[in-house]
């Protein structure tokens, strides 16, 4: 049974969860008008580069900073999910293009819009020239790039960076449900870890990821899931669902998106929630179930050895 | 002239997010690459934009914006003369 040991996380979201000890400390479910809650980018980035980024590479770059820093190791790959990408740049420049009548169009919107920026600013940011991935794969982003970054870790990689960052724009009320699903209020969030086949300062990781595009019986594909990892429902202690699963009582159970938001990189916070969860309490086994969107299910098993 | 450099200042600001200056920040004659505001290659291309929306003015000699862009003495200049 390979493991994937969790060495750090930074997390900026709707919850004080940036460099904070454990985000349960402060939990609490958000309403609709809550806010990001932002570090001092200045703090992380140079005013000269931070000028043409917009909140998601912003979060992005300074989730990834300050996990290089809490690792104090270069990265040997980076991997990042973002179902959306750089919304505002490309609201931005699309806008221009219908409204100008000018030949030119702004070029710094142009260049940031594309989905493979927060990966590439992570890696200017860093000077980094490691394997560097950007998965693409709607509400399943994040589980996609942790997937190639076990196999980078799999490969012989020690320190991988994984994450995912997705930003709300105003346009995405608009676009409910067809592009986002309207359960709970639009958010923004980015959440990044380094993982590592060597344990860290705790004994948490990553044991299975699992996708299916096409998932017509998620009940099937969990047993199945987890029948592949011997491991039986009674023995999960904590279910973090974006809807309300349970198996019996014997688990607890957390809907992810009450304390993230909307937006499509939530499982990303939810595995920050789980690795928390795990570290405060005498716990062993957190799954996060990922099924944001019908016909679309992810599932991420967290342990503590 | 003086009006027009203010304006200038101001749009330069807000097209090339330079959020923690102020119009007041920016000298006439301060040099706005290298060693100045310390802007770059891209903020050249904005400042081609910048001048065809809201001068009309198209640079056809993409090598004359060395002079032009020096500082907003010479971008003020270089709209008088060409509006």
């Amino acid at each position: 049974m390979n493991m994937y040991f969790i060495h750090t996380i930074a997390s900026i979201s709707h919850q004080d969860s940036f460099q904070v000890p454990n985000v349960f400390e402060q939990l609490e479910k958000l309403g609709d008008d809550s806010d990001i809650v932002s570090p001092n980018y200045k703090e992380y980035v140079p005013p000269t580069a931070l000028r043409r980024l917009g909140p998601v590479l912003r979060m992005g770059l300074t989730a990834s900073i300050e996990c290089r820093n809490n690792v104090d190791a270069d990265f040997d790959a980076i991997s990042v999910g973002t179902a959306l990408g750089c919304l505002k740049d490309t609201e931005k420049f699309l806008v221009t293009i219908h409204t100008t009548t000018s030949d030119f169009l702004s070029p710094t919107a142009f260049i940031q819009s594309t989905h493979n920026t927060i990966g590439g600013q992570i890696s200017l940011g860093l000077k980094n020239h490691a394997y560097n991935m950007t998965h693409t794969q709607n509400n399943l982003s994040f589980e996609v790039a942790l997937i190639d970054a076990m196999m980078c870790v799999n490969e012989g990689k020690q320190n991988v960076l994984v994450g995912a960052a997705d930003e709300k724009i105003d346009f995405l009320a608009q676009a409910q449900p067809d592009l986002i699903p309207d359960t709970h209020p639009l958010t923004s969030g980015a959440s990044f870890f380094v993982i590592s086949p060597k344990k860290g300062k705790t004994s948490i990781g990553v044991r299975d990821v699992y996708t299916n595009f096409n998932a017509t019986n998620s009940d099937k594909d969990i047993q199945n899931f987890l029948s592949k990892n011997d491991i039986s429902t009674d023995d999960i202690n904590v279910i973090l669902s974006s809807s309300e699963q349970s198996f019996s009582d014997k688990q607890e159970t957390l809907n992810y998106l009450d304390y993230s938001g909307m937006h499509y990189s939530a499982p990303a916070f939810a595995l920050h929630l789980a690795h928390d969860y795990l570290l405060s309490k005498d716990k062993q086994l957190a799954l996060i179930i990922n099924d944001m969107c019908p016909g679309r299910l992810g599932l991420t098993l967290v342990q503590k050895q | 002239m003086s009006e027009l450099k203010e304006t200038l200042k101001a749009q330069i600001i807000e097209q090339l997010n330079l959020e923690d200056l102020t119009v007041a920040d920016i000298a006439d004659d301060a040099p706005l690459f290298g060693e100045g505001l310390g802007l770059d290659s891209i903020d050249a291309l904005e400042f081609i934009v910048l001048l065809e929306q809201n001068y009309g003015i198209k640079i056809a000699d993409p090598s004359e914006g060395k002079e032009i862009f020096q500082s907003v003495d010479s971008l003020a200049a270089y709209i008088e003369k060409n509006q």
